[in-house]
């Protein structure tokens, strides 16, 4: 019998249409992802170049399981449905006499649902295989084919998901008889998934998360989170430990379901429903036997007015509105999707564990995951709309009255709107909830309304326009949800088939983004002028929504199109043509202005234009060019026009002992004018790239200098472009923006394989800092050394502007504001301008002039920054050399702009969300005081980059971020104490072992980095902190000072990674030389880990503790790739009886913390360095006070991939 | 007061042809359009009621043309499908006042007023506040007669309305038919000759898309008075009686013998007695007329 009714639900769903379109559409998918993951689309569009496989076992589970989690939305359709469809269609009350068991019926329905979505589950493997082996795919890409992968992925996510999520999909639709109920659950899955996701980015909460996840993807990340490229490329997902308890408890919980629903279940006839209220049973008998009753009806007036058939509209709506509200799939949505919408709040703009103020925008960002909550409602509630009567086979009631389409249709088209509006409210609602929770009370209630109401509500009016012709069209409004989640998804990723220009994709174009300073700045325009583009197109589809709309019965396709032919009358010929053409007709404008107009570049075409640059031009950058040494600029800035024209002069010198005939002019594509000093001829004028060569009459010799005046205008903002940097309030522009430069600049592919195709060498990046011919430029310019600076800036009259330099004098004139500045030193030529309706901040240290222009209410962390500027001033001063300037500013920019800071010479530009608007809890749970930190970090650079430069070589970067990030934590020490660094230390940790594990080219060790963040930043800062441990930190500071002052200020050759490498080396102990190797030269990890901890009372009242521990360290090569050592010798390995493999490290002879603590926080009985020579190590250490704790490098000092397991409680015996 | 119906053509996509050229002139009164499970009538009433369009054909009612501008017919149109459900979770008040609305009463103390009314005629009085999806069978009937009579209705068609009633709700139901119906066009369809013989003042009978037979129910049994024959045959002998004799109708008596109604110009045979003719066999004569052709 079980096979009997399995096989019959399987012929049904292989007769009905929506299971091909199902399987065609994921097959689709499938193809299309992994064919462009493997570079299918490279001849239109981009290359896809990375140093990863995309078919490797952990990529290929990845993609497989990804893919069939999609498949969930439709399980409440095909497994939830199995039972419920028998009611449905009442074949329940046939078929529950026939003689089969509950099990059998139920076994039989859940394995047949189970059984057609495992068709699709086959085609999306088969699609993904197909997809990698399409032609057009680059083989580079790509790696063998190998079955196990599928099969893991299958076995541990697949099946196990479908099992457990298919039974209670299942249970919950044949309770609820209700899809819809399914359908919820399948959400709030997603969403839970979702937040768990977000949960598990902090470090305390991945073992949770790995537990909780239902899908097991935390689980897996709890493994795989630190895997290096190398490792990603080839290692099978691991399946061990969390990720079976993972899968054991998921499937527990399953089972157990599926058991609750065969108790439960009864051949019985009614559906499982919530009352609240008691039932009374009452006999129910009839009195009405014949009897002829006189009918008299009131006479009533039949009304067909224009006033009361608008009457009727808005009630209609109404009436719909309160069915879409008190449906348990629009609660279920929105209170999940309020909930989510909270805890986004209190996660968003968290910067080193620090929140930022509850500025209303920050409310309004945060709301943005709702997005998909709004939109789900959207597409499925048009189609219940659309189909609610036909499915309560009411429609021949409501069709029959004289009730005219656009009233039938429109009333369900304004419930929507309806909705939506109610929906957008909720994100005001909680976001004032939640501001009013962290104690803020200025609400923007306009912003918030403006924001909601008018900009965000039409994006989802665009698209409930389209789900409304969608759901017309499809019968089935799950299909209908399906196939716009589909669009909704797959619109905008048609950018990676080349589908480049948002004219062609449904309700794509620019977006908004608010910022204190800025307001929505210029977008808006662009904004609408695409929103009513597409709004045209909406309204065309709602046209032929009302010719398509389906009134009382009709059969075929054939009877659609006469009935749609038939109602082609009145104004609707008019209105169809005249939202067509205005589609057409802004549509072709934008084109127009985009692609005649204005050159437009294809991501292809961009790609090969960078391709041809290097060709052309890179023979140049060996060509000697005189340097700047002199930079005198007149920058007038128009905020209100948002305009700029500057002119300017540089001096430049011969500094070569060639004679250069040649000038290459390396500029912007901004209306300007280039006038030498002597004579010369324009001997080529590229337009694409602007870059000029100017031939000099008289060649100039070695020591003669020439000058340049120049004139720059940004070409004329137009009515769709923005053509410059200028902003409303808050410009923030720099030097290489706005001004010409001096040769080659640069800008190459790095893909290895992808410069294969185009003929171009491997990319080396930057020399090696070991080649003493590549030190004659500064990483920051390769045109000039030290330059002498002045500016006059001019700006609108109620606007500060500020470009580096003193201020010489300000005025008034023409109704502008001038500010004269020059600078007393010689600074790199690096320099840059602001200007906005600043406050300004002052204050004093030692006699620097201390600054902060800021935007009015931004005054919440002004002291922090005050503060942060002092302590870095006083640490480098003290350590290293004295302050090269008299002030130091800060300059508020627009979050619009970014959120960084930026270090210029005495001028420190700072975006308004990196500090300014921080939420900084000073109490121990507290997160990073970034407002602090950066600002101390900005500060730094003034000494490190702005006195010490590094060559433009490998490893230039450490010279500077590293040891401005050193300051950082070095100051952060001072004001939090040794103890409370292991937080900061642990986070540096996660953030370089997360991030290098999406390296697509190479790692280097950090003398010889690329300039990536996570090297420079994190591990740089780690390492000069350790190494400050091992060496002491006046030591390294004396080193670093001495340093300093053998390179400040120098000309080239430039100083580098190695110099200063060199000059520790010198003063390092023999006994650490270990340590320049493991942590500069090369890429070497720790694995170190306390094993066992016990603790016993001695007679004499002290304690003894004994422990086990681990130490083992390994390296990675620039791939990612471990190794032990260059030769056999350098690696050792233990292996006890009961270990299965031995386990390897490199040869040790390391000096690691061993700590002790006791009871009370931090508080350290015992902290000292041993020399560890073995992996596996025994310890036993008398203490006069009671151990708690012990730890292996207990604060986290060394590069170390598990800094979880580096304490562990002592048990007392 | 006149429904005027010519040519009508319907063939669906199955390849049945529901409508076959069919041409009927309906009055005031009763009308019951007689004719066996899917002979096409419901496709009919579809038709007049502007949920279904012809493949050719016209349709007016008055000076309605109902196939142009059908928003006018629907506006005097009270029509109850063979089946119909309702919304879930609404009491027979709500959906009533919600039916009223989408019907034009716009006033709504009128509104108030003539729900009651509706409901007190249909004996819904009592269960006004009870979701209609839990309603009984005939319960249901008439709430779909009181959302029928909402807007006055001039045209009222009423498809299959007495199929599944107990005999005390189907005489109601007819009752209250009847009394609306005087001053309107009503159009009644039924495969069971009782209610047309009961009600009617004119008729049709319909089958395989076509109208056989239009005639006044009075007329219909005068037509054939005389020609219907009857007989008690034993079991055995039903067959070869078929096969002898133009046999309308048989049914059982209690002792196992068989009574075959028989047309005839004449008396068929030896037993056959004269009997009164019954609308039945106006249908009967209808269908097998219909079939030898």
């Amino acid at each position: 019998m079980f096979f009997n009714i399995f096989k019959n639900e399987i012929s049904y769903w292989l007769d009905r249409p929506a299971f091909y379109v199902y399987s065609l559409i994921f097959l689709f998918i499938a193809v299309m992802t992994s064919g462009s993951a493997a570079g299918l689309f490279d001849s239109i569009t981009v290359t896809v170049g990375s140093s990863r496989i995309v078919n490797s076992p952990f990529a290929l589970s990845g993609l497989f399981a990804g893919l069939s989690s999609l498949v969930i939305f439709l399980y409440p359709s095909i497994i939830g449905v199995s039972v419920y469809r028998d009611f449905k269609s009442e074949m329940h009350t046939i078929l529950y006499s026939y003689p089969f068991t509950k099990l059998e019926y139920l076994l039989a329905k859940f394995f047949s649902g189970i059984f057609v979505v495992h068709i699709i589950v086959l085609l999306i493997a088969l699609g993904i295989g197909l997809g990698f082996n399409l032609p057009g795919t680059n083989p580079d890409l790509l790696t063998e084919f190998d079955i196990k992968p599928y099969l893991d992925a299958y076995i541990i996510y697949i099946l196990p998901n479908m099992l457990f999520t298919g039974a209670i999909v299942f249970g919950i639709v044949t309770f609820t008889r209700n899809i819809s109920a399914g359908f919820i659950f399948v959400i709030i899955i997603l969403i839970l998934q979702g937040f768990l996701a977000s949960f598990g980015q902090e470090q305390e909460n991945r073992l949770i998360a790995a537990l909780l996840d239902p899908f097991g993807d935390m689980a897996l990340d709890y493994y795989t989170r630190y895997w290096t490229v190398a490792e990603q490329n080839e290692l099978y997902i691991p399946i061990k430990g969390v990720f079976i308890y993972n899968r054991l408890i998921w499937l527990t919980i399953g089972f157990a379901v599926f058991i609750s629903i065969y108790r439960l279940f009864s051949f019985s006839q009614n559906a499982f429903t919530f009352s609240f209220r008691k039932k009374d049973s009452v006999r129910f008998t009839k009195s009405n036997f014949g009897g002829i009753t006189k009918i008299n009806l009131p006479k009533i007036n039949l009304n067909f007015s224009i006033k009361t058939q608008l009457n009727l509209f808005w009630r209609l709506s109404n009436i719909d509105f309160f069915y879409i509200i008190k449906s348990w799939p629009f609660i279920s949505i929105v209170i999940v999707g309020l909930l989510l919408n909270l805890v986004g709040l209190f996660e968003l703009g968290n910067i080193f564990g620090t929140a930022t103020l509850p500025r209303t925008w920050r409310m309004l960002e945060a709301g943005a995951p709702f997005s998909l909550a709004i939109n789900i409602c959207t597409f499925l509630y048009a189609g219940l709309l659309i189909h609610r009567s036909r499915i309560s086979n009411v429609n021949q009631l409501i069709d029959t009255t004289p009730t005219p389409n656009w009233i039938l249709l429109g009333s369900k088209f304004l419930a929507i709107i309806k909705m939506q509006i109610v929906l957008l409210s909720l994100i005001m609602i909680t976001g004032i909830i939640f501001q009013i929770y962290k104690g803020y009370y200025d609400f923007q209630i306009g912003l918030y309304i403006y924001e909601l109401i008018v900009l965000n509500l039409i994006y989802y009016v665009i698209w409930a326009l389209l789900s409304f012709f969608v759901q017309t069209l499809i019968p089935n409004p799950y299909l209908g949800l399906f196939v716009m989640i589909v669009l909704l998804i797959g619109i905008p990723l048609t950018s990676i088939a080349g589908i480049e220009q948002s004219i062609f994709k449904y309700n794509q174009g620019p977006g908004f983004s608010y910022s204190d300073m800025n307001g929505y700045g210029s977008g808006l325009q662009n904004y609408f002028v695409y929103k009513f583009y597409w709004l045209s197109l909406g309204i065309v589809f709602y046209i032929l929504t009302i010719l398509f709309y389906n009134r009382g019965l009709s059969s075929g396709i054939a009877e659609k199109f006469k009935i749609a032919k038939s109602r082609f009358n009145g104004k609707n010929p008019f209105f169809l043509s005249l939202f067509t053409l205005l589609f057409i007709s802004i549509g072709g404008y934008i084109y127009y202005v985009n692609n005649i107009l204005n050159v437009r570049k294809s991501a292809k075409e961009r790609e090969i234009e960078t391709v041809e640059w290097e060709k052309k031009y890179k023979k140049f950058e060996s060509y000697s060019q005189p340097r700047i040494v002199s930079v005198n600029v007149n920058v007038d800035l128009f905020p209100k026009s948002r305009n700029v024209s500057a002119s300017g002069k540089y001096i430049m010198v011969n500094k070569t002992k060639d004679v250069i005939d040649s000038i290459f002019l390396n500029h912007n594509r901004a209306i300007s004018t280039f006038e030498f000093s002597k004579e010369n001829s324009l001997v080529l004028e590229d337009t694409i790239y602007h870059f000029d060569i100017y031939k000099l009459k008289e060649p100039l010799s070695p020591g003669d200098s020439l000058n340049l005046e120049f004139s720059v205008k940004n070409q004329p903002n137009t009515f769709l472009r923005n053509n410059s940097p200028v902003i409303y309030n808050g410009t923030f522009v720099n030097n290489f923006t706005l001004f010409p430069s001096l040769g080659y600049s640069g800008g190459e592919l790095r893909d290895d394989k992808t410069r294969e195709k185009y003929g171009l060498p491997p990319n080396k990046l930057k020399p090696h800092p070991s080649n003493s011919t590549a030190l004659g430029n500064t990483y920051i310019s390769n045109d000039s050394d030290w330059v002498d600076f002045e500016a006059v800036v001019s700006t609108s009259k109620d606007q500060i502007a500020i470009a580096p330099g003193y201020l010489q004098k300000e005025w008034i004139e023409d109704d502008r504001r001038y500010f004269h500045y020059k600078m007393d030193s010689k600074i790199l030529n690096f320099y840059a301008f602001n200007s906005a309706d600043y406050q300004v901040a002052r204050d004093k240290w030692n006699d620097v002039n201390l600054e902060i222009y800021h935007h009015k209410g931004h005054e919440y962390n002004l002291d922090r920054m005050m503060k942060g500027m002092k302590a870095a001033l006083k640490y480098c001063s003290e350590n290293f050399s004295p302050y090269q300037h008299k002030q130091a500013r800060i300059i508020e920019f627009p979050r619009t702009t970014g959120t960084f800071a930026q270090s210029f010479p005495n001028t420190i530009p700072f975006s308004e969300t990196f500090g300014f608007i921080a939420d900084v809890d000073d109490s121990d749970e507290g997160g990073n005081d970034f407002a602090f930190v950066v600002t101390a970090h900005e500060i730094a650079h003034q000494w490190w980059a702005h006195q010490v430069i590094g060559a433009d070589v490998l490893g230039a970067t450490m010279l500077s971020e590293s040891l401005s990030e050193y300051v950082a934590l070095k100051v952060t020490e001072e004001v939090n104490g040794k103890n409370k660094m292991r937080k900061f230390l642990k986070r540096s940790l996660d953030t370089y072992l997360t991030q290098r594990t999406f390296e697509t080219k190479r790692e280097n060790a950090l003398m010889y980095n690329d300039g990536q963040g996570y090297i420079h930043y994190q591990k740089g800062s780690l390492i000069f902190y350790a190494l400050s441990d091992y060496i002491g930190e006046s030591l390294l500071n004396n080193t670093l000072s001495n340093y300093v002052e053998k390179v400040a200020f120098q000309s080239p050759p430039y100083t580098t990674s190695i110099e200063l490498v060199d000059d520790l080396r010198e003063v390092i102990p023999d006994s650490l030389n270990y340590v320049i190797k493991d942590m500069f030269e090369t890429i070497t990890l720790y694995e170190n880990r306390i094993l066992k901890a016990e603790s016993k009372e001695l007679e004499n009242g002290k304690y003894q503790v004994d422990f086990e521990f681990r130490v083992s360290k390994y390296r990675n090569d620039e791939k990612g790739k471990m190794f032990y050592g260059d030769e056999e010798r350098d690696s050792i390995f233990y292996k006890s009886d009961d270990m299965r493999k031995p386990e390897y490290s490199v040869y040790l002879e390391d000096y690691i913390d061993i700590g002790v603590f006791g009871e009370d926080d931090d508080n350290e009985l015992y902290l000292k360095k041993h020399k560890i020579t073995s992996i596996n190590n025994k310890l036993s250490i008398i203490l006069d006070q009671k151990p708690v704790e012990v730890g292996i490098d207990p604060y986290n000092k060394l590069i170390d991939t598990n800094s979880d397991d580096n304490r562990k409680k002592v048990e007392s015996l | 007061m006149e429904l005027l119906i010519k040519n009508l053509t319907k063939t669906y996509s199955n390849k049945v042809k529901a409508l076959d050229d069919v041409s009927l002139k309906i009055g005031v009164g009763m009308f019951g359009l007689l004719g066996p499970n899917g002979a096409g009538k419901s496709t009919l009433m579809r038709t007049i009621a502007t949920i279904q369009s012809p493949d050719s054909g016209e349709i007016h009612f008055n000076d309605i043309d109902v196939l142009v501008d059908q928003l006018s017919l629907r506006k005097v149109l009270g029509y109850l499908p063979q089946s119909f459900g309702v919304y879930p979770k609404m009491s027979a008040e709500q959906l009533l006042n919600y039916f009223a609305v989408l019907k034009g009463v716009n006033n709504k103390a009128e509104r108030k007023e003539l729900v009651n009314e509706l409901l007190e005629i249909t004996n819904l009085l009592d269960v006004k506040k009870k979701n209609v999806d839990g309603y009984s069978g005939g319960m249901k009937q008439r709430f779909g007669i009181a959302q029928l009579l909402l807007n006055d209705p001039k045209l009222i068609i009423v498809d299959e309305p007495t199929a599944g009633l107990d005999p005390a709700e189907r005489q109601r139901f007819l009752n209250v038919i009847r009394e609306v119906g005087t001053n309107c066009t009503v159009i009644f369809s039924t495969h069971i000759v009782e209610d047309v013989r009961e009600l009617c003042n004119d008729m049709a009978i319909m089958n395989g898309g076509k109208i056989l037979k239009h005639i006044r129910p009075v007329e219909a049994t005068k037509e054939i008075s005389g020609k219907i024959w009857i007989k008690a045959v034993k079991r055995d002998d039903l067959e070869k009686a078929e096969q002898k004799h133009n046999v309308l109708s048989s049914n059982y008596n209690v002792d196992n013998t068989i009574n075959i109604r028989v047309y005839n110009e004449k008396k068929p045979g030896l037993g056959f007695k004269k009997t009164e003719p019954q609308l039945d066999d106006v249908y009967f004569i209808a269908l097998k007329e219909d079939q030898k052709k």
